[in-house]
């Protein structure tokens, strides 16, 4: 029983280290952000301080936070509806047709994800240049759309593959178009699966560098690059950019909480069920 | 009236009707878009990439290019700072799979062990860096590493190990960033392992206690072994996101100091955009690609086989 009560005791403990060690980091930024900077340098970590919201009317009036967050706004949300839409219907075509090349495509779709962006930026980078597109917007939605779709289309033909095919067969039998059936009876089936993908689809958009950072320019920076600009500065405004990634991030945190359970479906293309 | 249904025309190679010819025009007409985005934005530079890494060029002087052929290969292998980028790649990928699944299938365990509902709670707030942009974690692990005010050194000098380091001593900066990557990905790790753990049969572990079998063996005999086809799934996802590691690195330290944490990715980009020599980034962009799938192919085409039964 002693040695029972031990090792009970130390799971426990190894829970609340990982526990502070999770959190502590995530906290100390998001407080950071409410601190004077005379309250963030010190050498021992101030709990006591006088908030201020200094730092972020700072982030909004005097850097171009609040573009960059706008352009992240419309770079996530028009790749992400692409994706939905391309995904939606390729996922249709891939699980309810029984096409004799269906998982040839299928895998085709998934090698995509391992594709290194670097070789993938250079080339679009390169394309993007010479057709007089960089610095616009299209570059990064266009990058975003490509990374998301093989995952997307992974993550949907689980749901499909999930209706019973009886659903659509009956909506056949009864007189419907293939397409009809599609957006009357399936479509309402699946639609957690599309929920999940929009939101995995506009979390990975809102938190992407490398595209962003080189097809855009001063203009049309998105979040992740504006703070990159913070970050590479010689010396870091602590205070400014703690509280621009405090408004980065907390909405994908709590956005987080709900998704869980579609993550390990989602990120494994259906390998894993959540 | 039971449930019977009448069997939809299939497409036989015999005798394909007018019916599911036509269905056969819809699904191509549905599948075809994502198809050609995906080739369009994927393959099409792919190929674009292995043409243009066999010039010598800089970006806007393409019609200077001069073909090469496998000069910017031999450049690489030939070249000490692309040489340490690649086993700088390799070893942050080995090192950070190993702890990140050691330390994200051990919590899953755990987490597993506890009541569901506990475990539950845990699981929520452990997974919380998950959706958060790497180059945040990059910020805040900037602070963490910070030599005057970083937690870390703060935390370090309690046990007497100020000395460490950290981001600035080239011996320590890439642990330092596999720690930052570690923090980052094991909630990932988590939350897949578990949506693994929860179909494993209860009955299998009762029949282990009844066996007399202790934790260890549990774990190894019955856990594990049928935890198998995820944790494949998980090596894959991880192992190829760590070697293609770029924002966590751009963000920390750049890859400096002196390229001691310059990964294949930070490599690439600075020959691209710091020297101006595209068809040798290219070169070392194809490289990357050819490593992954040395190191990654044979899982995959394990896992694609998997897939189908």
């Amino acid at each position: 029983m002693a040695k029972r009560r031990l090792t009970s005791a130390g799971k426990w403990a190894i829970l609340i280290v990982f526990l502070l060690w999770t959190v502590i980091p995530i906290l100390l930024i998001i407080v950071n952000s409410f601190k004077k900077a005379k309250d963030i340098f010190t050498d021992v970590p101030r709990i006591f301080f006088a908030p201020t919201l200094d730092n972020y009317v700072n982030a909004f009036t005097k850097s171009d936070f609040g573009l960059y967050f706008a352009n992240s706004s419309i770079v996530a949300l028009s790749s992400t509806i692409i994706v939905i839409i391309l995904a939606t219907f390729a996922s249709y075509g891939l699980t309810s047709f029984q096409l004799r090349f269906a998982n040839t495509i299928a895998n085709g779709f998934l090698v995509g994800k391992l594709v290194p962006v670097i070789s993938m930026l250079l080339p679009i980078f390169v394309i993007i240049n010479a057709v007089g597109l960089r610095g616009t917007l299209v570059g990064p939605v266009l990058a975003h759309v490509a990374l998301n779709l093989p995952f997307a289309v992974w993550l949907l033909m689980g749901f499909f593959r999930d209706v019973p095919r009886e659903l659509e067969q009956a909506a056949l039998i009864d007189g419907c178009t293939r397409m009809q059936a599609f957006w009357r009876v399936l479509l309402p089936v699946v639609l957690p699966g599309l929920a999940a993908v929009f939101i995995l689809s506009m979390q990975y958009s809102w938190n992407e560098l490398l595209f962003s950072l080189q097809l855009t320019t001063l203009e049309t920076y998105t979040l992740p690059v504006g703070i990159a600009s913070f970050v590479g500065a010689i010396s870091v405004d602590w205070g400014l950019s703690s509280a621009a990634a405090t408004v980065t991030m907390v909405p994908m945190i709590i956005i987080g909480f709900f998704v869980q359970k579609y993550i390990a479906e989602g990120t494994t293309g259906g390998a894993v069920k959540g | 009236m039971t449930s019977s249904t009448p069997a939809m025309p299939l497409p036989t190679r015999r005798r394909m009707s007018s019916y599911a010819r036509k269905d056969l025009r819809i699904a191509v007409f549905l599948i075809l878009p994502a198809a050609l985005a995906i080739f369009i934005v994927m393959i099409v530079p792919l190929g674009f990439a292995l043409v243009a890494s066999t010039f010598q060029y800089s970006l806007g002087q393409e019609d200077k290019a001069v073909f090469v052929f496998l000069d910017n290969y031999a450049k690489f292998f030939a070249d000490p700072v692309a040489l340490r980028s690649l086993l700088n790649t390799v070893i942050f990928t080995v090192l950070s799979l190993a702890l990140c699944m050691t330390i994200g299938v051990g919590i899953s365990v755990l987490l597993k062990s506890l009541a569901p509902r506990t475990g539950n709670v845990f699981r929520a707030i452990f997974a919380m860096p998950v959706l958060i942009s790497p180059i945040i974690v990059s910020l805040i692990w900037r602070y963490m590493y910070d030599p005057t005010y970083g937690l870390i050194y703060y935390v370090l000098g309690l046990v007497g190990l100020q000395d460490f380091g950290g981001l600035t001593d080239s011996a320590t900066a890439l642990f330092s960033i596999v720690v930052t990557d570690v923090w980052h990905a094991v909630p990932f790790i988590i939350l897949v392992s578990s949506a693994g753990l929860t179909v494993i049969p209860e009955e299998l572990y009762e029949a282990a206690r009844i066996d007399g079998a202790g934790a260890a063996r549990t774990l190894f005999s019955v856990t594990l072994p049928l935890l198998v086809k995820t944790l494949v799934v998980l090596i894959l996802i991880r192992g190829t996101d760590a070697f293609r590691v770029f924002d966590l690195i751009y963000g920390l330290t750049g890859g400096g100091p002196a390229n001691s944490t310059s990964s294949l990715s930070i490599y690439a980009y600075k020959q691209a955009y710091e020297n101006n020599q595209m068809g040798f980034a290219m070169a070392v962009a194809v490289i990357t690609l050819i490593g992954l799938v040395i190191l990654f192919g044979p899982l995959m085409r394990n896992s694609a086989r998997g897939r189908d039964d």
